[in-house]
């Protein structure tokens, strides 16, 4: 058995998940991923979609020459692999959609976001896949600020909103690596057959920690301006549930609520903004600038020595 | 049931035209060019593939994520199948089978407008919006592998999606047996609005009384898109944030090509999509030299 952890929860897994920190706790695990015999599909299914299917109790998730992953209450996540996939391709499935659905189940806040710390807090990036979360985490990892979560950013309200490190390694295309020259701390392609790879970021923080602001990324498609803009409340609540990890799941579950209650906490504690911004690597040092003179003006300093 | 109609086209024919009149007609007020919206999703587009599937799309090769679209638009036409207006979907991908050998499109929609426009005119159009020079962009449409999106060392929100050549995209959606299609020449739209709108709304089943198409016509003529574009922009132009980009309402003429293409360049394109732009009734300018 391999032991992480992710998202502050303890894992045993039988595989070695590659991009993965070990664990650090002593805590036996709370969760166990191993391999089993997996149904094609659920008995008497409450939801049923062409890739996934949920009973009260478990959660299947098909991926088409990969495998198939059951989630069983909120402790187990089985799963039987095809038999051209490889650890890698089981690794990034398990890490990423099946680790977020039962990160959902727990009722946590599950976010699709990237996360820095700045000062004592974490500093989200929100978005789309493909809209630059990680390429901003890590051009901004390169600057000395800790990566704190990429891609899946696990929350919990108690009652003030707190980040739990995901203790992954940041995820990035070949094309940004290229323009971040971070080609000395690429590692493995998190698929054989997709150019992206798992990158070691120049500082990381694997300890829970308060979010000191958010920001959902947009180009500037008019009406949409350059720059930093706060949301109003009821605006940044739609936003957190546009931005949740997977927004039909959290609705499937009846999680519209907490959604909005953590908003409307985020929103008041720490602040909820657009960040638009030119999506091309020639704006990236004018961005960043530009988050820099924000933590300034929002009082979270803190800039890396 | 409204199940959905798919707006098909190869890139700049004037599909944002008909998606703006069409707008235009659903609404009762002129219609705001940056919330330009005939339906909740375009077939390109990954986010609603990720949401549905719970599968982060970019982590799927191309060939991959091709194979499990036709479900993502099965299941958005099911539930568009009860809204009370017909979603008209933008689609610039070519008719073609997945990977697993289904049609990729045939589920996710009842009926298909396909909207072409004369070769030697997307050329020109093409090279403003994309930044190329004439000669690139005939390479472009003349390229049996073209497409959208092809890069794979980078990611974009939209899917790999194959165009083919422009004689090859017109072939595959004229020659598939699995949707009705209903062929819209831009230069006819242009020609007569009224008239070519009506037959394609007659298409897809939608009766609307003549002076709400005129009004429709009129707050979507290229005036005033341009006027609303140098006033309020476009979400829609390439290269967002570049004050130097080009307009995307930037001229919308029919036979431009006329002053704009050398003859080496006409003779490039019409040797290339002589017989399709024949079947679509443009006349060539150099019929002698094309075989």
């Amino acid at each position: 058995m391999f032991s992480y952890n992710i998202s502050s929860l303890v894992v045993d897994c039988e595989i070695e998940l590659p991009g993965r920190l070990a664990a650090t706790s002593n805590r036996p695990a709370e969760i166990t991923i191993r391999s089993a015999i997996v149904p094609e599909a659920l008995d008497a299914p409450i939801a049923v979609a062409p890739t996934w299917e949920m009973t009260r109790d478990q959660f299947l998730l098909r991926v088409p020459g990969v495998a198939r992953f059951l989630v069983v209450g909120d402790d187990t996540i089985l799963f039987d692999a095809a038999a051209t996939a490889t650890p890698a391709d089981l690794a990034i499935f398990l890490a990423g959609s099946v680790f977020g659905v039962l990160l959902h189940l727990r009722g946590y806040v599950v976010l699709h976001a990237s996360a820095v710390r700045v000062g004592a807090c974490a500093i989200l990036f929100c978005g789309a896949s493909g809209a630059g979360k990680s390429t901003i985490a890590a051009a901004l990892a390169n600057r000395g600020y800790p990566v704190v979560t990429d891609d899946i950013c696990a929350v919990t309200i108690d009652p003030v909103p707190i980040v739990h490190p995901d203790g992954r390694q940041l995820k990035l295309w070949r094309e940004a690596i290229d323009a971040l020259a971070m080609s000395d701390k690429a590692r493995e392609a998190v698929r054989p057959s997709i150019r992206k790879y798992y990158v070691e970021p120049p500082a990381a923080d694997r300890t829970p920690m308060p979010i000191g602001a958010i920001y959902a990324l947009r180009e500037p498609r008019p009406p949409a301006v350059i720059g930093i803009q706060q949301l109003p409340p009821a605006v940044a609540a739609a936003k957190l549930h546009e931005n949740a990890y997977r927004p039909r799941l959290v609705d499937r579950l009846g999680q519209a609520g907490l959604y909005f209650a953590a908003a409307t906490r985020i929103a008041s504690d720490a602040g909820v903004y657009h960040l638009t911004r030119r999506r091309d690597f020639a704006s990236m040092e004018q961005v960043l600038r530009s988050l820099e003179r924000h933590w300034d003006a929002i009082g979270l300093g803190g800039r890396p020595a | 049931m409204t199940t959905p109609v798919w707006l098909a086209s190869y890139p700049k024919p004037g599909n944002t035209w008909l998606r703006v009149l069409l707008a235009n007609l659903m609404q009762a007020g002129p219609i705001d060019l940056n919330t330009l919206q005939t339906a909740d999703w375009t077939a390109g587009g990954r986010a609603p593939f990720d949401d549905l599937l719970l599968i982060a799309s970019t982590l799927l090769t191309p060939d991959e994520a091709d194979a499990l679209r036709p479900s993502v638009y099965a299941a958005l036409a099911e539930s568009a199948g009860a809204g009370p207006t017909t979603a008209f979907v933008k689609v610039h991908d070519a008719y073609l089978p997945t990977p697993m050998g289904e049609a990729m499109l045939a589920r996710g929609a009842r009926a298909a407008i396909l909207i072409v426009r004369d070769p030697r005119d997307v050329t020109a159009s093409m090279a403003h919006h994309s930044r190329v020079t004439l000669d690139q962009a005939i390479a472009i449409l003349n390229d049996p592998a073209g497409g959208i999106c092809l890069d794979d060392n980078g990611v974009s929100l939209q899917f790999r999606q194959r165009l083919l050549d422009w004689s090859g995209h017109a072939a595959s959606w004229l020659n598939q047996r699995d949707l009705p299609v209903h062929l819209v020449r831009y230069e006819d739209l242009l020609a007569d609005t009224v008239a070519v709108f009506t037959e394609a709304l007659a298409f897809v089943g939608e009766t609307v009384d003549r002076a709400r198409v005129e009004q429709a016509v009129e707050r979507s003529s290229f005036a005033a898109l341009q006027a609303r574009e140098r006033a309020a922009g476009f979400r829609e132009r390439a290269w967002p944030g570049d004050p130097s980009a080009a307009p995307f309402f930037r001229k919308g003429l029919a036979g431009e090509w006329r002053t704009t293409l050398t003859r080496d360049q006409l003779l490039c394109i019409e040797r290339a999509h002589g017989p399709m732009m024949r079947r679509l009734g443009y006349v060539l300018a150099h019929a002698d030299s094309v075989a």
